[in-house]
């Protein structure tokens, strides 16, 4: 009897092992990929003194000075002026990239015209080279046109680089809804356009929110033709950030706060939009 | 006065496709016609032409008098119910069914009125706040027919609607559809393959292969007077029995096979005006095959084959010296399988088409 009854009591240890090892692994994962925004966000947190300390004080009562510092200003370097650099740029982009791409690209799927899978084509294949390629041309077009170190530069330029990958995955987007949906409405009284804004972009809401992410990812982290375009004045976030570890002495909290406030946009919008990426998923099927 | 005239419309598709071909239709105003055909016999690219969501190649499409080739599917003033429901799937059954009079800038409060009474029609009234996606195939068609009919347009189109229903939905709805057609009395332009419901909802049926209207008629019309082989053999509930015939000049008899069947001096005269004596085809519905007395001469000798009950009645299936020929025969004196037996093939029930597929004679014209 007791034997059997420790074997048992065994066999049930190991069970609940083996269904705990995919959370333990999953945490080493996560950890793994938290560990340098956590060391990011505490250092940014801490005094200099702190920030310097070995071995590394964990716990410690967590001041902003170092955020104070870099939104307001030691040796006339502001953040907070980057900070709205890259959201104007980002925003702008974004909005314009996916508003001309839903156009282009319900163009591309509804209506059939003389070259259109040409010219899917073509939108795609600007994807294909490097863009360090096309650098010192764009860099000559913004040079005459006069909008070296202008924000207008950096959102044209961000919005043609997100345009293509916005068309070219609302396209798709447009081509899975039924065709019948659409010439429903048209017999129920409504115009192109109106189909355009009633139904057929209420439908292909998931890939509005994908590619509003994806482009607002793009800009706020692009950093080569930013440090190129927009060097001083209109820099971004990235390029300011950059300035930072080409100094002699760096003020590591500061250096860490002004990331944390680099990435913690991105981190809200994506999350926010998330949501709307996982319903999207799960959006039924007509029939 | 909805009424539709299609005056040799054509439609051809990059690559030479020719979907329709000369098509002359009428459908009267208040009538429920339908078009009945297998896939691809060019019934949806009528009714899309119809509707404006496909060019006319040419030909002209005229409504109340006026052509309408060019004017764009939301001027039309049609509705139209989809095979596929083609609900919008993003907003709730009231909002779907709201969308034409939306379209149309009707008052809010007219809206709500139309919508809830249309609801109490269609007996969906609970489901207006859900989403398309929460309710059934029944359901979802009963939508796409209460947005149809929320407003009174010129003529309603009707794209398989009941085709991905069950058949018990298909029964109910059909029903359904015939009472509102009833009672709004508005224009119907039906396609459907489904000869059952052609018959159950429709005024006439207007048969259609290869892009051609075939026959127009009831559904009795079609089954007593085919006008060609394709028609005898797409209508009837069993396929029609088709034996290879020709014509005696000399006794005036018809020969199937071993057997002379006797023609009446009006049916040889036909067959005599029409020239043609060989390569005929003698078409008879397996309801109108019986089992002969053993003495009876002008009997098909056949061997039972296979039989299929059905009930009262049994289909049976014989092997004959000209093919396998069915026959409907009652449960209660079905032969066994294998056994012989003679068949007796009523010439007042026949048909006979000449080689080129044309009805030269249908027995029961000789009432007429």
């Amino acid at each position: 009897m007791a034997v059997v009854e420790s074997a048992e009591r065994t066999s049930s240890t190991a069970v609940s092992l083996r269904s705990l090892a995919p959370y333990l692994a999953a945490c080493l994962v996560v950890g793994f990929g938290l560990f340098p925004l956590y060391m990011m966000i505490t250092t940014s947190l801490k005094t200099d003194h702190e920030a310097f300390a070995w071995p590394p004080v964990w716990v410690f009562t967590p001041t902003f000075h170092s955020y104070l510092g870099a939104l307001f200003g030691f040796g006339g370097r502001r953040a907070d002026h980057y900070v709205f650099n890259s959201l104007l740029i980002t925003l702008a982009s974004s909005a314009l990239a996916v508003s001309l791409g839903a156009m282009a690209a319900y163009g591309l799927a509804r209506f059939r015209f003389r070259g259109n899978r040409d010219i899917a084509f073509y939108i795609l294949s600007t994807r294909f080279a490097p863009p360090v390629a096309f650098i010192v041309p764009i860099y000559l077009m913004v040079q005459r046109s006069g909008l070296l170190d202008n924000a207008l530069a950096l959102v044209i330029v961000y919005t043609s680089m997100n345009l293509s990958l916005v068309t070219w995955v609302l396209r798709g987007f447009f081509l899975d809804i039924p065709i019948e949906i659409e010439e429903a409405a048209l017999i129920d009284g409504y115009s192109r356009w109106q189909i355009f804004l009633r139904v057929a972009l209420p439908l292909v809401r998931p890939g509005l929110a994908a590619t509003a992410i994806l482009s607002v990812i793009f800009s706020w982290n692009e950093f080569l033709f930013a440090s190129i375009l927009a060097p001083g004045y209109a820099a971004t976030i990235p390029v300011y950030l950059a300035g930072f570890s080409a100094s002699m002495n760096i003020d590591w909290a500061e250096y860490m706060a002004v990331g944390t406030l680099a990435v913690l946009p991105i981190m809200i919008f994506t999350l926010v939009l998330q949501r709307h990426l996982v319903r999207g998923l799960t959006f039924g099927a007509v029939r | 006065m909805p009424r539709v005239e299609f005056h040799n419309v054509s439609k051809s598709y990059p690559g030479g496709i020719r979907a329709v071909i000369d098509l002359g239709l009428t459908v009267e105003d208040g009538e429920l016609l339908c078009v009945l055909g297998p896939s691809g016999c060019g019934k949806s690219s009528t009714l899309r032409m119809l509707a404006g969501l496909e060019s006319i190649t040419s030909g002209d499409l005229v409504l109340d008098g006026a052509r309408i080739n060019d004017l764009p599917a939301q001027a039309r003033d049609m509705a139209m119910v989809f095979e596929n429901y083609a609900l919008y799937p993003h907003l709730r059954v009231f909002d779907n069914i709201a969308m034409p009079l939306v379209a149309r800038r009707v008052q809010r409060g007219e809206i709500q009125k139309r919508v809830h009474e249309v609801a109490e029609t269609l007996h969906i009234t609970d489901h207006l706040m859900k989403r398309p996606r929460h309710l059934s195939g029944g359901e979802r068609q009963r939508v796409a027919l209460g947005r149809a009919i929320v407003r009174t347009p010129k003529m309603f189109l009707m794209d398989e609607p009941l085709g991905h229903l069950e058949a018990y939905l298909r029964v109910e709805l059909r029903a359904e559809i015939r009472r509102l057609h009833e009672r709004l009395g508005a224009t119907t332009f039906y396609i459907t393959h489904d000869q059952e419901e052609a018959a159950a909802v429709s005024d006439r049926i207007a048969v259609m292969h290869q892009g051609r209207i075939q026959q127009i008629g009831s559904l009795l019309d079609l089954l007593d007077r085919p006008a060609n082989r394709f028609v005898a053999e797409f209508i009837g509930s069993l396929p029609i029995n088709l034996l290879a015939a020709t014509a005696n000049e000399g006794d005036g008899s018809l020969q199937v096979g071993p057997m002379m069947l006797p023609l009446s001096p009006a049916q040889a005269t036909r067959l005599r005006a029409a020239r043609s004596h060989t390569g005929l085809t003698f078409g008879i519905r397996p309801e109108d095959v019986a089992l002969a007395d053993q003495e009876h001469a002008a009997a098909l000798p056949g061997r039972v084959a296979v039989l299929e009950p059905q009930g009262d009645n049994t289909v049976v299936i014989a092997d004959t010296p000209v093919g396998r020929v069915s026959a409907v025969i009652p449960s209660r004196s079905v032969p066994a399988q294998g056994e012989r037996i003679r068949l007796h093939l009523a010439l007042d029930h026949a048909h006979i088409f000449a080689a080129d597929g044309s009805n030269l004679l249908s027995g029961v014209d000789r009432k007429g």
